[in-house]
């Protein structure tokens, strides 16, 4: 709302480290309302920071091993961790307390690599194992399941099974996303597929090829287009354009779509040829930034997607290597964690403006030229000047509405037409993630922790 | 400046109109209401009125329902906790008071200041009240307790103002050595300073979403600061004459609505800095009063006054609309009850009384 107010400069990506969060992370995500950032540790909990006082305001402690990812509910009521003890645990940041308290725990039967909420109901989980199964938890009341996602076969496997007989007929899954909307689940897999399950009914639809990638490492989307991207092994960070897939009916046996998908975009470094940590997309998803694993800097590139990709510019975060890069979910700020354990963030600083000092008073980078208006100096009547003003003041002004609340930029405004049958089953049973619930403050008697 | 000739006629009339309830605020209430205002489009606002009875502007009708007697000293400030079912109230004589609004009833003193108080804040879930006091600290208190949860020192002068951001996990406040001091509330700690004003800083505002922080001080400016940064962003002087004290943005926090002592209260667009309406006829050349935005029936600004009344205007028309008297004293504290049509008023000496009103609907 008051953007042009707060930053009228073009730049959108952040420069500059605004502060840095020391919490013995090894990962940072900020929520969906831009507020807050949960920052998981490899001690096994997680805190959440609020950004308004860059404070930790709760601690999650409830996994014995490293936390290995956190996710958010769309609300920011529900935070999510998954940890190498083989334990989803849920946690209800509504709950009057710190530690906060546990909505619900999942367990599985081996680590467990990175969990996500559905985008549109947090009764719905991802998960995905260190032994490259991925799994979908439902445990709303009608639909309480644990599916695994399974490969399907085509008639392309057979053949290569016949032929090629040392290819494993499966591959291992290395990393698994839904996308934006919630309709599919995306996986890569350690021989550079990338696989596209339905989430509803846990089917695959489709299989992209990606030529050259190696092991798909991490695959990221765009919040608005339809465009992702993936990280993988070659050191090279692809975006696709986002296919269509139709929507399976229960029961009915669907093809699979086998494509090889071309990318729009390649990103690396052709000098130092560095691999990277992560990557993120800006909000609007007119900047991708790349983490690099650079192990002795800390580096973010940036690259201008609305300008052809190119490249914009590389942030140095100083000596402590980059672990993990988040974007802020609408702002230009982005979080990202050092192998020591701090959370920067960066931000877009504007310079001060002295004139904003005093009242009427504008700053020019040049001399200007003052052009005379045609009646500027005229002498003017009172009675009209106080007409004119009266008439200007009769104007209705409205004092209440045009709030456009920053919740509405966030995913579960994504449009489907009203009878799509995947939005229908995700939205079927509700969480209790209503917009306009609040945190609670708690008040800090010990000033010794932070 | 460019309507229909058809339209000037009818803004002469109202012009007329206007100006007569300007110079005699005192309306009788068999007065004809002015003609309905031509140019005044329907508002956009979801109304469910057929147009021809949203054309004649309603007016309120607030009466006297309590009057709440106990501070000894001039009180400074009335608010409505968030939830509508208190009203506290501070005053010179170093007491916080928690009032039922229904009944008029005391509920509770807060007491811990040692010198006079000047200003009150709810946190937006109405358990805690902060309180800023002549003894340069600041108060959070458990309202359910009564007791100080916690003591903020750090203003190095009186502190004159504060209020809490809507998650209410920062706190802003105004000392009259200048300085804006923004605060941690969970912990109790000072986060940043700004030296934000010459004079004293006699009201502070955050915006919905906490990034803006207005400011206004007796130096006569409104100053608009980044919250996170600390940056001001914009300066409004006002009119020569005028020394701004009460400041705060209205409820989609697009405008700011402050009050002068040229006996003016202005809406300004801040991003234009233009002054979009003045508010007049009431009298503060002297005293800080207060005045805020009343959206639970008609949409109206509400103001204490130097002539012991409580002034009514309509947000756009900028008419009075209807006079509150009963105090005997200044006027200097308003507040509107945040769902029901209800007014409390508090007065300095020698009339030291809190008064609630309430609007039953017009008359039949």
């Amino acid at each position: 709302m008051n953007a042009s107010l707060l930053n009228p400069f073009t730049v959108t990506h952040p420069t500059a480290v605004q502060t840095s969060l020391v919490s013995g992370a090894s990962l940072a995500r900020f929520d969906p309302s831009g507020k807050f950032v949960a920052a998981g540790r490899s001690d096994g909990s997680a805190a959440i920071w609020d950004l308004d006082t860059r404070a930790a305001i709760r601690w999650c402690e409830g996994h014995v091993k490293a936390v290995t990812s956190v996710d958010w509910s769309r609300n920011s009521r529900y935070v999510l961790t998954s940890s190498k003890d083989w334990n989803v645990i849920v946690w209800d940041l509504a709950s009057p307390m710190d530690p906060p308290q546990r909505y619900t725990t999942i367990r599985f039967d081996a680590p467990v690599v990175s969990a996500y909420f559905h985008p549109r109901n947090s009764r719905i989980v991802l998960a995905l194992l260190s032994t490259g199964e991925a799994y979908v938890v439902d445990s709303r009341k009608e639909h309480r399941a644990r599916v695994e996602l399974c490969e399907g076969l085509s008639e392309g496997d057979d053949e290569r099974a016949r032929y090629a007989p040392r290819l494993p007929a499966f591959s291992i899954m290395t990393t698994a996303r839904f996308d934006p909307s919630g309709r599919n689940v995306f996986v890569g897999t350690s021989t550079g597929n990338v696989l596209v399950f339905n989430s509803r009914t846990k089917t695959m639809v489709a299989r992209h090829r990606i030529a050259g990638a190696g092991s798909i490492k991490s695959l990221e989307f765009a919040k608005t287009g339809r465009r992702f991207a993936t990280n993988s092994t070659d050191r090279t960070i692809r975006q696709f354009i986002l296919p269509t897939y139709p929507s399976p009916g229960v029961g009915v046996e669907c093809a699979i779509l086998e494509t090889e998908l071309e990318p729009t975009h390649r990103f690396n470094d052709p000098i130092s040829k560095v691999a990277w940590h992560a990557m993120s997309y800006s909000p609007d998803g007119e900047w991708l930034a790349g983490g690099a694993a650079d192990p002795a800097t800390h580096k973010i590139y940036i690259w201008d997607i609305s300008n052809d990709g190119q490249f914009a510019t590389a942030l140095d975060g100083g000596r402590e290597p980059l672990i993990d890069i988040h974007w802020h979910p609408h702002a230009s700020r982005l979080a990202s964690t050092t192998n020591q354990g701090s959370v920067l963030i960066w931000h877009c600083p504007s310079p001060e403006r002295w004139g904003a000092f005093a009242g009427g008073f504008e700053e020019a980078d040049e001399n200007v030229m003052y052009e005379e208006g045609e009646s500027e100096f005229d002498v003017e009547n009172e009675v009209e000047f106080a007409m004119r003003k009266k008439l200007q003041e009769d104007e209705n002004v409205d004092i209440l509405g045009g709030v456009d609340d920053l919740v509405d930029h966030q995913v579960n405004g994504v449009a489907g037409d009203p009878d799509d049958e995947d939005l229908e089953w995700a939205d079927d049973e509700l969480d209790d993630d209503q917009q306009g619930w609040r945190l609670k403050v708690i008040m800090v008697d010990d000033d010794d922790t932070y | 400046m460019d309507p229909l000739a058809g339209m000037d006629d009818s803004t002469t009339d109202d012009d007329n109109a206007s100006q007569t309830t300007e110079d005699d605020p005192q309306v009788p209430d068999n007065h004809p209401p002015a003609p309905p205002p031509t140019q005044h489009a329907p508002q956009s606002v979801p109304q469910s009125l057929p147009p021809a009875i949203s054309g004649a502007r309603e007016r309120p009708n607030y009466e006297l329902r309590h009057t709440l007697r106990g501070h000894t000293q001039s009180i400074s400030a009335v608010k409505f906790s968030p939830d509508g079912t208190l009203l506290a109230s501070c005053a010179a004589d170093n007491l916080v008071k928690l009032w039922s609004p229904f009944t008029g009833e005391l509920i509770r003193n807060l007491s811990g200041h040692t010198k006079g108080l000047s200003d009150i804040a709810w946190s937006a879930d109405g358990v805690y009240l902060a309180s800023a006091s002549d003894d340069t600290s600041i108060r959070i208190w458990n309202v359910d307790s009564g007791l100080t949860t916690k003591h903020l020192k750090g203003h190095t002068s009186f502190v004159f103002c504060v209020n809490y951001n809507t998650t209410s996990n920062l706190l802003v406040s105004g000392g009259c050595d200048g300085d804006v001091r923004i605060w941690n509330v969970a912990r109790g700690k000072c986060m940043k300073t700004f030296h934000a004003h010459l004079d004293y800083v006699t009201a502070v505002h955050f915006n919905r979403d906490a990034t803006l922080i207005v400011s206004c001080a007796l130096d006569g400016l409104i100053r608009i600061w980044n919250t996170t940064t600390g940056q001001c962003l914009k300066t409004l002087a006002e009119g020569h004459d005028a020394v701004c004290q009460h400041v705060q943005f209205s409820p989609n926090s697009k405008y700011i609505l402050s009050t002068a002592h040229d006996s003016a209260i202005r809406l300004w667009d801040y991003h234009t800095s233009r002054c979009l309406k003045t508010y007049m006829g009431h009298r503060n050349e002297k005293f800080c009063i207060a005045a805020c935005f009343s959206v639970t029936g008609g949409k109206w600004i509400v103001s204490g006054s130097e002539d012991n009344k409580v002034y009514i205007w309509d947000l756009q028309s900028r008419e009075v609309v209807q006079n509150l008297e009963g105090h005997g004293g200044v006027v200097v504290a308003v507040a509107t009850h945040p769902q029901q049509n209800m007014i409390a008023s508090g007065s300095i000496e020698p009339d030291l009384t809190i008064r609630i009103w309430t609007d039953r609907g017009s008359p039949s």
